[in-house]
């Protein structure tokens, strides 16, 4: 066979499904997940619509009482709803600039071709792999004003030391760290895929060109690179609009509601108040938040062509 | 030539200094966890603080003798396999015939499940566990579980599958193999890797989930992580002991993560590249 041979043409997938029993092969195998994702999610889905429109009172006659969007009127009227929706926004905003700052920077470092960088490019993922229960509790010993390390090295250096976690004017920037600690490593990642599929070609004419290293990364990587960050800015979008489990394990949405976000606001709602009906309805004004979150960058994508 | 190779040595010399900084930051909270596991909780409160103390595995004996971290850690087990387990066998099947027929439903799919907050499927979840006495039970957790396994192991499957050639396939089917002989004996035994990266991506996942079982589990199935949190209110100021309890739970998803460093992007972007 020659080197150059081409491949051999193939049919069309779906004219390869023959006899009767090959053409509902795709629905057997297709139905123990179909079903399976029916049941645990697509039943939830409709019935977290149902329980919203409803008050739910467990164990008594009526179990659950019909009353329109009484649950959606209820959050309108509730300062720490409006605080959770602060909460929410503010994290994702400033979260997800700093992520995407510090994910590309890394990103683009660790994608060089360089010797040993193998080992740099796992090791500096395990933050995002690590369980936020174990990265929780790490930060909530740092944090500890009394006995933190945080403050141990702000006094051995002179500096006053913090309340972290234990104060409403600094809980959110802490948070922040943890996010940005966890995720950064996540966008780096993506980013870090990103760049060993650029192709080479641009950046031989740019050097021959006599383009400088500044010039190559403004005009040239990050441009290329655009695809990848707006994937990373949607998954973190996503992520972040949820925000859960960091700041249910280090405070709870305190102290005083200071760190509430809504995810942590309906889960305190649900299961600790057993208010499922406006816990539900406070978590469908989470999804549409995300949703038009979501939908604002894809809009965005789809402008830049990219 | 000369001068282009000195330019470059700079670079790099200038390149790995940052990569140094970024890498003592990224790593530092977690030599810190695995550091002060390994101390007593005077030598990790001490002012200032110390870089050399004496070195004791008295905080991880105390977990498995006082605060009975074996016999939990069976409960991750269980919850964490019998998750893989039932992802796979759910998930298999279905990336295949996607991979062959169509696949655009699982994308959508795959999507919703992750722009949903979790609290919205788990109070129904809940309350139907609630209903059928079904709360601390293994397979509530290990259903609830699979919700976060198989959309991934259906992402992962896909693009393996995608990347098989089909002429093995086509020539079994002339030969008389059906659809299901031909998955079984043939795509499956040559898609062993992507079906080990699959088990390892879905194992990390569930070990890594904590608010399903943080309300569905019980004293009795209750995994390593929820344990671990409950273990902050029980010892406040046992620091060595929570960050041996930390250790643990990190442990074993560091490890798995160097076999599976160059699927991870895979993994952790299902549902996002394409559609």
């Amino acid at each position: 066979m020659g080197v150059q041979a081409k491949p051999i043409p193939r049919s069309k997938p779906r004219e390869r499904w023959l006899s009767t029993t090959d053409r509902l092969a795709p629905v057997l195998m297709m139905a123990p997940a179909a079903i399976f994702t029916v049941l645990m999610i697509g039943f939830p889905f409709v019935y977290a619509g149902y329980l919203s429109l409803h008050k739910i009172t467990l164990g008594s006659p009526d179990p659950a009482v019909f009353i329109g969007l009484d649950n959606f009127a209820k959050a309108m009227g509730d300062p720490i709803f409006w605080t959770a929706v602060r909460v929410n926004l503010a994290l994702y905003a400033v979260g997800l600039i700093l992520e995407l700052v510090l994910g590309t920077y890394i990103g683009i470092l660790l994608g060089q071709p360089l010797r040993g960088i193998a080992i740099a490019r796992v090791l500096a993922i395990f933050p995002a792999v690590i369980p936020s229960v174990a990265v929780g509790l790490v930060f909530a010993q740092m944090f500890d004003p009394a006995q933190g390390l945080f403050n141990f090295v702000l006094r051995a250096l002179g500096q006053r030391p913090q309340a972290w976690l234990a104060s409403p004017t600094t809980v959110l920037q802490s948070i922040l760290i943890v996010e940005v600690w966890q995720w950064t490593p996540f966008i780096a990642l993506i980013i870090m895929g990103a760049m060993q599929t650029l192709p080479t070609e641009p950046y031989e004419a740019a050097r021959i060109d006599g383009a400088s290293g500044l010039q190559i990364l403004r005009y040239l990587t990050l441009p290329m690179l655009r695809p990848a960050i707006v994937v990373a800015a949607m998954l973190r979008t996503v992520d972040l609009m949820r925000i859960f489990d960091s700041i249910y394990i280090m405070t709870q949405g305190g102290p005083i509601n200071s760190s509430m976000s809504l995810n942590v606001y309906a889960f305190t709602q649900g299961f600790l108040f057993s208010q499922f009906g406006y816990s539900s309805a406070i978590m469908l004004v989470l999804l549409a938040l995300t949703v038009i979150a979501s939908a604002t960058l894809g809009a965005a994508r789809r402008r830049s062509g990219v | 030539m000369k001068r282009i190779h000195w330019r470059d040595g700079v670079m790099n010399t200038f390149l790995y200094a940052q990569i140094i900084i970024v890498l003592a930051l990224i790593l530092f909270p977690i030599l810190w966890m695995a550091l002060s596991s390994l101390r007593y909780n005077v030598d990790i409160t001490a002012y200032p603080p110390k870089l050399i103390a004496p070195v004791t595995l008295e905080n991880y004996v105390n977990l498995v003798q006082t605060n009975n971290f074996g016999r939990i850690a069976v409960n991750s087990a269980i919850i964490v396999t019998g998750s893989t387990l039932l992802g796979m066998l759910l998930g298999v099947p279905a990336a295949y015939a996607a991979a062959r027929f169509r696949k655009q439903g699982w994308a959508f799919l795959i999507l919703l499940a992750r722009m949903s907050p979790g609290i919205l499927f788990l109070i129904p979840w809940y309350m139907v566990a609630l209903a059928a006495q079904l709360t601390d039970n293994y397979l509530t957790l290990i259903l609830t579980h699979t919700v976060i396994t198989m959309p991934v192991i259906v992402w992962l499957m896909l693009s393996f599958f995608e990347e098989l050639p089909p002429d093995m396939e086509e020539s079994a089917m002339i030969d008389g193999c059906s659809r299901f002989q031909v998955l079984r004996l043939i795509a499956i035994p040559l898609s062993i890797p992507g079906i080990a990266v699959s088990a390892i991506l879905s194992f990390i996942f569930s070990w890594n989930y904590f608010l399903f079982a943080l309300v569905l589990s019980g004293s009795g199935t209750m995994p390593l992580t929820v344990a671990a949190f409950q273990f902050i209110g029980v010892s406040a100021i046992n620091w060595g002991g929570l960050m041996a309890a930390a250790t643990v739970i990190s442990v074993p998803p560091m490890i798995l993560t160097m076999f599976v460093q160059r699927w991870l992007v895979r993994g952790l972007t299902a549902g996002a590249v394409k559609g």
